[in-house]
């Protein structure tokens, strides 16, 4: 099968696939920046056993693999009587364990503030939350973009863990395994959807860079 | 020289003050009382503790034992009731900590609005009343690494007078200044003594001490080994230490 007749019979399923994809990188990086940041507050609060919470959160969730994650949540969870839809399952496993990366990123980025700009800043009266809110944030979000990029992009590759449970329509993943199922699509139904990956990859490197361009701040 | 007691409560006053780093033993029986309006320069050699000093003024250093007081007032724990005294004291530091993100004017108007709630267009007006005063009024607009160190430190001096502070302390203000750039920053300072600040120095820069101090205190191990007067300090040291020490920043 050539790649036009591969195309013009499954190419629907392709389209579909990739905005699958998007929509669940979309939806899961939204969660990962949002918990990464709580989780990263949770670190470097005053009140000990948050921190220690934050900690093992990190540890617990970047040494799963995705796979190990997705079983649980999808095959073991309704043994707790939680069942999810499957978009949920896979969108869960990839924010828990990319929000485990964000929060290391933010806390590099945190840690790239002198310390000095944190006293400064209390000795103006600024509250804890103060000085994270109006110093520590704004600084570290605008230092991590192009780790925060990286993830993105491990986002996305990561709902891939969606080919391994029964999505519909399939993700990009997932695609290949819809098309050589019904066809012998072979290595070149593998290469359309890595192209989507691709394509995707670059334009969100390109458009990170020149966010950290535009907000890098000057030392 | 007027002593504290004379002019009433004193804005600061630390009492029997003692602080460890581990086995250090970094402050030794401290006491002092700052009266209203007096510039106090605190000198000594490096690892004197006389940093560690200035800073337990608003607690970025916790004490072990003793007391400070504010206005007669114990200084708070933590929390709120802290934030809100440290509000009223000003603080610069060696390395000038500006906040690197923002705009000067931004880093000025930070303190006024969000912790004294001053509406955004007064905050700007004083802010730039008060850049004007220190003389960068011209790089409200720049980020900090836009400005030279003198610029950056007075930007910073600014940042604190912004709160209108009972008091300023100066951790080694231009320690980290090029040394061209060590006289406009001591020029503000000089002028906010003249009207009235009162104000505890830590520095190395003699000529300063003797020409604006009210009182010069010598820390040498963690204790306040002299105090008097700029004149009797510089002239007639006391102390076997504190003779050693001018020597040694006299050179030849």
């Amino acid at each position: 099968m050539g790649l036009s007749e591969l195309l013009s019979t499954f190419g629907q399923n392709y389209l579909d696939g990739l905005l699958a994809t998007w929509s669940m990188t979309a939806v899961s990086f939204v969660l990962v920046m949002v918990l990464s940041v709580l989780v990263t507050v949770a670190r470097v609060s005053p009140f000990a056993p948050l921190r220690a919470v934050g900690d093992l959160y990190v540890q617990v969730f970047r040494n799963i693999p995705g796979v190990a994650l997705l079983i649980i949540i999808a095959y073991a969870l309704p043994y707790l009587r939680v069942v999810l839809d499957w978009r949920t399952c896979v969108i869960s496993a990839t924010v828990l364990m990319a929000t485990a990366f964000g929060s290391e990123n933010f806390m590099s980025g945190i840690n790239t503030i002198g310390v000095g700009q944190v006293e400064a800043a209390r000795s103006l009266g600024l509250s804890f939350g103060q000085v994270l809110r109006r110093v520590v944030i704004p600084q570290a979000l605008r230092s991590t973009v192009l780790p925060m990029t990286n993830l993105l992009i491990a986002v996305m590759l990561t709902t891939a863990l969606g080919s391994q449970v029964p999505l519909s329509p399939p993700e990009l993943t997932g695609v290949v395994d819809y098309v050589n199922s019904r066809a012998t699509g072979g290595v070149l139904a593998f290469l359309v959807s890595a192209a989507g990956y691709l394509v995707t990859a670059f334009v969100i490197s390109l458009v990170g860079n020149r966010i950290d361009r535009k907000v890098r701040i000057l030392r | 020289m007027q002593s504290a007691t004379e002019k009433g409560t004193p804005v600061i006053e630390l009492r029997h003050v003692e602080k460890h780093f581990g086995d250090l033993h970094v402050l030794r029986d401290v006491n002092l009382a700052v009266g209203r309006g007096e510039v106090l320069v605190v000198v000594g050699p490096s690892g004197s503790g006389k940093s560690t000093m200035c800073r337990t003024i608003n607690r970025l250093e916790t004490i072990d034992s003793g007391e400070i007081l504010i206005e007669g007032e114990p200084l708070p724990q933590e929390g709120r009731e802290l934030a809100r005294m440290r509000a009223e004291l000003g603080m610069v530091f060696q390395q000038f900590n500006l906040f690197a993100h923002m705009t000067v004017l931004d880093n000025v108007t930070l303190g006024p609005r969000d912790v004294l709630g001053v509406p955004r267009e007064e905050a700007e007006r004083q802010a730039m009343e008060l850049l004007e005063r220190v003389g960068v009024a011209e790089q409200a607009h720049k980020v900090p690494a836009q400005l030279s160190g003198g610029q950056q430190q007075r930007a910073a001096i600014a940042r604190s007078l912004a709160m209108r502070p009972k008091a300023m302390m100066f951790d080694e203000p231009t320690s980290a200044l090029d040394p061209e750039m060590i006289n406009e920053v001591l020029d503000v300072m000089v002028e906010l003594a003249r009207e009235g600040m009162t104000m505890v120095v830590v520095t190395h820069e003699m000529s300063f001490a003797r020409r604006v101090a009210d009182r010069v205190v010598f820390m040498a191990d963690g204790q306040i080994v002299e105090e008097g007067s700029p004149d009797e300090f510089f002239d007639h040291p006391r102390s076997q230490r504190a003779r050693d020490f001018l020597d040694s920043i006299r050179g030849h």
